[in-house]
């Protein structure tokens, strides 16, 4: 129903984060990262420099003694942290719009993308391991609705619904049967053009499917989703039942008590740090 | 779409290639008409339904079926069966055939050709000698608009990243503007035919292996049956059939017997 390499074309012209940036995400993925090295890369960019300072010294980062430069605000937010911030700046702009075809407003889809951010700091707080790119493919999970949301015409979006109605089908289901593609995988393809790791590409690629993807990422990615739905809708005053496929639960040797108090705190969380990602 | 319209297509589509389409389907039906309709520059779904009512040899029935088959397919799909081969049946067979240096596959319902393609690719890797026996592998599909695809071998970034592995993406294929093509020493070892599952298969040699994966899904168990049949016609005593996750032979034709082979199954052809 829809042409993919004009798809393609399209995925391929979303404007990617700045050299820094990934400059950074590479550093900060790299199983040796220096911390030295991370607020050298960081000194480069003068806008992300201010950004990060006002961050690490906002009320939540704060200690006693205020931060004065990069290296030490790199050192009391931790590399992982920094990473997300500088990737959650320059995805920012594209995922402020409001996105028809999957019924968001403006705004929400980047309060979707930290609240899954959050829920991975969450997942490492407690206890869970969490690779340095879990947080950047939390981000960007569902950047691929950026673009396959263009192309979801009122037409289209009428034979998803009777997908769902007739056949039971999930919004992914739906569009890999009727389009031939689904926004993982065409999130994947963005990440890949970007040159964000590997195991970033695998986790956005598979936030709905984490078995096939057979990575930790990809369980972590789509935890993370699940667990923003969960922050969302306790902000809105709605019920969500989570339900966290037991397989994932297994692989991150998830043990029930643990699953049943992620949510509560990703909800805390996420109030505590959304200013970091600017988000209001 | 209207019932009556909905009833015409899946009793053509049936009747043509045996794929059942339940009631429920006729948004799957109608979404894949209005791009074909679109194509054709038939105003309305309606309208093509019509047109391939009133006009039955005007290639359009062609066009309806090639737009009705699903040609969900992916490099080294499940991966698990590939395993298997790599590990159990290429080396049981290379060492049944090993006087006759002789080997032919044939991969059923072969869509845009990354099913044979990897299986090639596996063969290149880890068994290189086979390359230089007398191997036949013929892949057949229905539509000719998906074998045309699998002939020339070209696939776009996103279907490469459907199962393919970096490593084999630059080893076995070439850029070719914005897509990538398999190289012509795998891509010319594999013979594309067009074969309709359900009706007269034209003549095949003595087969080693079949891969029939994904496809026995869409028919009725008599359709599977007489399938069943015409295949152990065709394979080798003690040669292979591969089936998708959600197919068997069990209870349908006991002339197969089931081979667990670490995480999945195929079925082998009872000695007589």
């Amino acid at each position: 129903m829809i042409d993919i390499p004009h798809l393609i074309e399209q995925t391929n012209r979303l404007q990617p984060p700045p050299a820094n940036t990934l400059r950074l995400v590479d550093l900060v993925c790299d199983s040796d990262c220096d911390l030295t090295e991370v607020s050298e890369l960081v000194n480069y960019d003068q806008v992300l420099t201010m950004k990060l300072l006002r961050t690490a010294n906002s009320a939540v980062s704060a200690t006693a003694l205020p931060v004065s430069n990069v290296h030490e605000a790199v050192q009391r937010m931790g590399a992982m942290q920094v990473m997300a911030f500088a990737v959650a700046s320059a995805a920012r702009p594209h995922f402020q719009g409001s996105l028809p075809g999957y019924g968001l407003n403006e705004g929400a889809l980047w309060r979707h993308s930290v609240a899954a951010a959050v829920a991975i700091e969450t997942l490492q707080a407690c206890g869970v391991a969490v690779p340095a790119y879990a947080s950047t493919a939390a981000l960007l999970h569902d950047i691929g609705k950026l673009v396959l949301g263009r192309f979801l015409s009122p037409e289209i979006l009428g034979f998803i619904e009777r997908a769902h109605e007739h056949d039971g089908l999930t919004q992914i289901q739906a569009e890999s049967t009727l389009l031939g593609v689904h926004h993982g995988e065409l999130g994947g393809l963005i990440a890949q053009h970007w040159k964000l790791p590997p195991a970033v590409v695998s986790g956005i690629t598979w936030h709905h499917d984490p078995g096939a993807g057979g990575e930790s990422v990809c369980d972590l990615t789509y935890l993370a989703n699940l667990l923003a739905k969960q922050i969302e809708s306790d902000l809105d005053g709605r019920q969500y039942d989570l339900k966290i496929d037991p397989k994932v639960a297994d692989r991150l040797e998830l043990e029930q008590d643990k699953l049943e108090s992620f949510g509560p705190r990703a909800v805390e969380r996420y109030a505590q740090v959304c200013h970091r990602y600017d988000v209001f | 779409m209207t019932v009556v319209d909905f009833d015409f297509v899946r009793t053509f589509v049936r009747d043509q290639a045996a794929i059942v389409l339940e009631p429920g389907k006729e948004y799957l039906v109608e979404s894949r008409l209005i791009t074909l309709a679109r194509k054709e520059n038939i105003p309305t779904v309606d309208a093509l339904v019509a047109k391939l009512r009133s006009e039955p040899n005007n290639g359009l029935q062609r066009k309806v079926l090639d737009s009705m088959t699903t040609n969900e397919t992916s490099f080294f799909r499940d991966v698990h069966p590939f395993e298997a081969l790599k590990k159990s049946i290429l080396p049981e067979l290379i060492e049944r055939n090993r006087q006759t240096r002789k080997l032919n596959f044939w991969c059923g319902a072969a869509s845009t050709g990354q099913e044979p393609y990897s299986v090639l690719m596996l063969m290149a890797d880890h068994f290189p000698d086979l390359l230089n026996w007398e191997m036949k592998f013929i892949a057949t599909d229905l539509s000719l608009d998906v074998l045309a695809r699998a002939k020339a071998g070209c696939y776009n970034q996103l279907e490469v990243n459907r199962g393919l592995p970096a490593a084999l993406l630059v080893k076995h294929f070439t850029r070719a503007s914005s897509e990538w093509k398999i190289k012509d020493d795998l891509r010319r070892r594999v013979e594309f035919r067009e074969l309709n599952l359900v009706s007269d298969w034209p003549l095949m040699p003595q087969l080693d292996i079949v891969f029939l994966r994904n496809v026995l899904i869409y028919f009725d168990v008599e359709t599977k049956k007489t399938i069943f049949g015409k295949i152990r016609r065709l394979l080798r005593p003690g040669g292979y059939l591969m089936l998708g996750g959600a197919e068997t032979t069990l209870n349908i034709d006991d002339s197969f017997e089931r081979v667990a082979l670490d995480r999945t199954s195929c079925y082998r052809l009872k000695a007589s």
